[in-house]
């Protein structure tokens, strides 16, 4: 066992799950998406891409790419979020929640390819 | 590229996180400690704000508390971020600094820039590996004659002078070793404009491994290289390199051409020699007893130099466990006068001091010089900044190898005709080979020699090629008329004519030229121009060939055309 994939696996998992946790509900209706969790999966997802920093393999990169797609997406989410809430100032509706959940949808399913990957790689390894 | 980033990136693995986990603490922080508003009512910050704040914050830019002023637990939060935040930032920026001077980093840094650059050349360049004395005389000299080199060398030292030159063209390098395949290619060893190798490393397993990987990597590419011993010559041949230079055999040869046939050491000095000099006159040292001293690489080929011309020889030799000298040697000290005595300094006609230490070739020389005036003293020079005192000493011969090498190399990337025209040379009698030294005496007037060559082709001589095109036939003498008066001859010799696999050496002046045929000359700077003229200017080649004058103004060629010639 090795702490440095111990960490590695962890984080990758941890920011699928709380993105699921994210996208998980009603698309519409505001009180099944909380914003907190939006702002766990952004902050565990960039740990998640900084850890696959520096991997030359193929994989390694493939990896660093589903992660830049994860970020982009509940990034643009969150932006939506504080545009919406902030700039316009008025309360959540169900058009621009749709789009932010859909959004952070996208990121769930890089976040899952990422997981292939992995269990990929793990099963390839004889030990 | 994506090397550097790559590495890059795995060393700011750590403070990344670092900074990315302490911002979101921060934020979170901010979001959940309640503050309140103007009217002293319950407000949370949203997380845009408290994002807003912790980056102006810790970036220590600094607007103030916003949206409202802050609250006493609030400032609590602020004080722990402020430190956190600047702190990881601090780390983050120096760990970036340190990585830009990891000499791992830098390495990789000037490794792409030098590959970036070698792709971008659009001229022809030489690749030369190794950077000493005979490197740097070499690169000098091509950069003077407009060359780029791309230079490579493992060592530390000289090569970083080249980091601030002031040649004309400044060479492409890097510090690198230049037997390993990957470094040759980045160098460009299969870009199309390298139009040669030369492989200069004061070790012959070097040059050798060089030539192999070269030949491996590009077939068709030139390679000259340098070899000390015998076998690594013939070795180095036989992995395709088209010349080979050994310093102390082309010395030596020299040294034995002097005393059997002058005239051939002449074309030798003039075709390989240094450019800005000219020697005239060859010493001629008599027949008789030479002293060898020290037979160590250089003792040993003039040893069998001389020893092939049927001198008298007689060896002094230091090392008492050397097993290879030849009979008769005498084992002692050289600087020693009895040493030199018991050689029998008094009634020698040469002596070579070729030891491997520049102060004992010179001691040496000196006790002879004083026990013998008349002798005639040969030196081997191993340090270049040993030559002020060996030209103060004012022997007969010095030897430098770096000079050596770099004229020869320099001379044969020139005109690369002339290895092939010296090797036929080589085997003239000495009759033949005084009138050759003659002719080329008698072109050259005052002037140094100057070596050209031409091939006929529709770039470099575009008028002879499209009048032999037209089918039209042209003589060797009808080039060599002058420009401007057609009954004189331009100051210059054909000394060599490579057509296809045929060799002619000093074609004779009513041969027939065809295309493709590649010519080496010699004459004067003047020569070469009315050359240049007369294979590239329709009108001027026209004069010779006929004595017509054609007219140049697009006027009076109409009125010629309409009302014909007179």
């Amino acid at each position: 066992m090795r702490t440095e994939k111990v960490v590695f696996a962890f984080f990758i998992v941890f920011a699928l799950t709380l993105n699921f946790g994210f996208f998980l509900g009603d698309f519409s209706n505001v009180h099944h998406h909380n914003v907190y969790e939006l702002f766990a999966a952004i902050v565990v997802n960039l740990i998640a891409t900084v850890l696959k920093f520096g991997d030359r393999t193929h994989l390694g990169s493939v990896f660093l790419a589903t992660s830049l797609v994860a970020d982009l997406q509940l990034i643009c989410a969150a932006i939506i979020w504080g545009i919406h809430s902030q700039v316009l100032g008025v309360e959540m509706d169900e058009n621009t929640l749709s789009t932010i959940v859909s959004l952070s949808g996208g990121a769930l399913l890089a976040n899952i390819i990422s997981i292939v990957l992995l269990v990929a790689e793990t099963v390839n390894l004889r030990r | 590229m994506s090397n550097l980033i790559y590495l890059l990136l795995r060393r700011l693995r750590a403070p990344l996180i670092t900074l990315i986990l302490v911002y979101a603490i921060s934020i979170l922080g901010y979001v959940l400690i309640p503050g309140e508003d103007g009217n002293r009512d319950l407000h949370h910050m949203s997380f845009f704000e408290a994002f807003y704040f912790v980056s102006f914050m810790g970036t220590t830019i600094g607007f103030g508390e916003i949206p409202y002023p802050f609250t006493q637990p609030q400032r609590y939060w602020t004080l722990v971020c402020l430190y956190a935040t600047v702190i990881s930032w601090l780390y983050g920026i120096g760990s970036l600094l340190s990585v830009f001077q990891d000499p791992a980093f830098r390495q990789q840094t000037k490794l792409n820039r030098f590959k970036r650059s070698v792709s971008r050349i659009r001229q022809p360049f030489y690749l030369i590996c190794g950077y000493g004395e005979t490197g740097r005389k070499l690169v000098q000299e091509l950069a003077l004659d407009g060359i780029l080199s791309v230079v490579l060398d493992p060592d530390e030292g000289p090569i970083n002078e080249l980091e601030v030159n002031d040649l004309p063209i400044s060479p492409l390098w890097l510090r690198a070793d230049a037997s390993d395949a990957q470094i040759l290619e980045y160098a460009g060893i299969n870009h199309s404009r390298c139009s040669g190798i030369i492989s200069l490393a004061n070790d012959d397993r070097v040059n050798l491994t060089i030539a192999i990987v070269a030949q491996l990597l590009n077939k068709n590419v030139r390679l000259i290289a340098r070899a000390d011993t015998k076998q690594a010559e013939s070795n180095i041949l036989s992995f395709g390199a088209n010349e080979v230079i050994n310093p102390f055999e082309t010395f030596a040869s020299r040294l034995a051409l002097a005393i059997h046939s002058p005239g051939l050491h002449l074309i030798y000095e003039w075709t390989t020699g240094p450019r800005d000099q000219r020697l005239d006159e060859v010493y001629i040292p008599h027949q008789g007893r030479w002293i060898i001293c020290g037979f160590g690489n250089f003792g040993r080929t003039a040893y069998q130099a001389l020893d092939s011309i049927d001198q008298e020889l007689c060896v002094i030799e230091p090392d008492r466990n050397r097993r290879d000298v030849p009979a008769g040697a005498i084992i002692g000290r050289p600087t020693e006068a009895a040493t030199l005595r018991k050689a029998g300094v008094d009634e020698a006609v040469g002596i070579v001091a070729g030891t491997g230490n520049d102060p004992d070739n010179l001691s040496v020389l000196m006790t002879a010089g004083e026990l013998n005036p008349n002798i005639f003293r040969v030196a081997h020079q191993n340090e270049e900044k040993n030559q002020p005192i060996f030209k103060a000493a004012k022997l007969d011969v010095v030897m430098q190898r770096g000079d050596l090498i770099s004229n020869k190399i320099f001379a044969l990337i020139r005109t690369p005709l002339l290895g092939d025209f010296l090797r036929i040379v080589a085997r003239f009698k000495n009759d033949r080979a005084n009138l050759l030294a003659s002719r080329m005496i008698a072109v050259m007037g005052g002037e140094y020699p100057e070596l050209w060559e031409f091939e006929v082709n529709q770039k470099e001589t575009p008028a002879l090629f499209e009048r032999l095109e037209n089918g039209q036939q042209v003589q060797v003498e009808d080039l060599l008329r002058h420009p401007e008066d057609r009954e004189k001859r331009s100051e210059a010799i054909m000394l060599f004519l490579k057509r296809g696999e045929g060799n002619v050496i000093l074609p004779e002046n009513n041969r027939l030229i065809h295309t493709g045929d590649r010519f080496l000359m010699c004459g004067t700077q003047k020569a070469h121009y009315h050359l240049q003229i007369i294979t590239r200017n329709v009108k001027y080649l026209e004069y010779a060939l006929t004595g017509e004058l054609l007219p140049d103004s697009w006027v009076w060629q109409k009125i010629v055309e309409k009302y014909g010639k007179h």
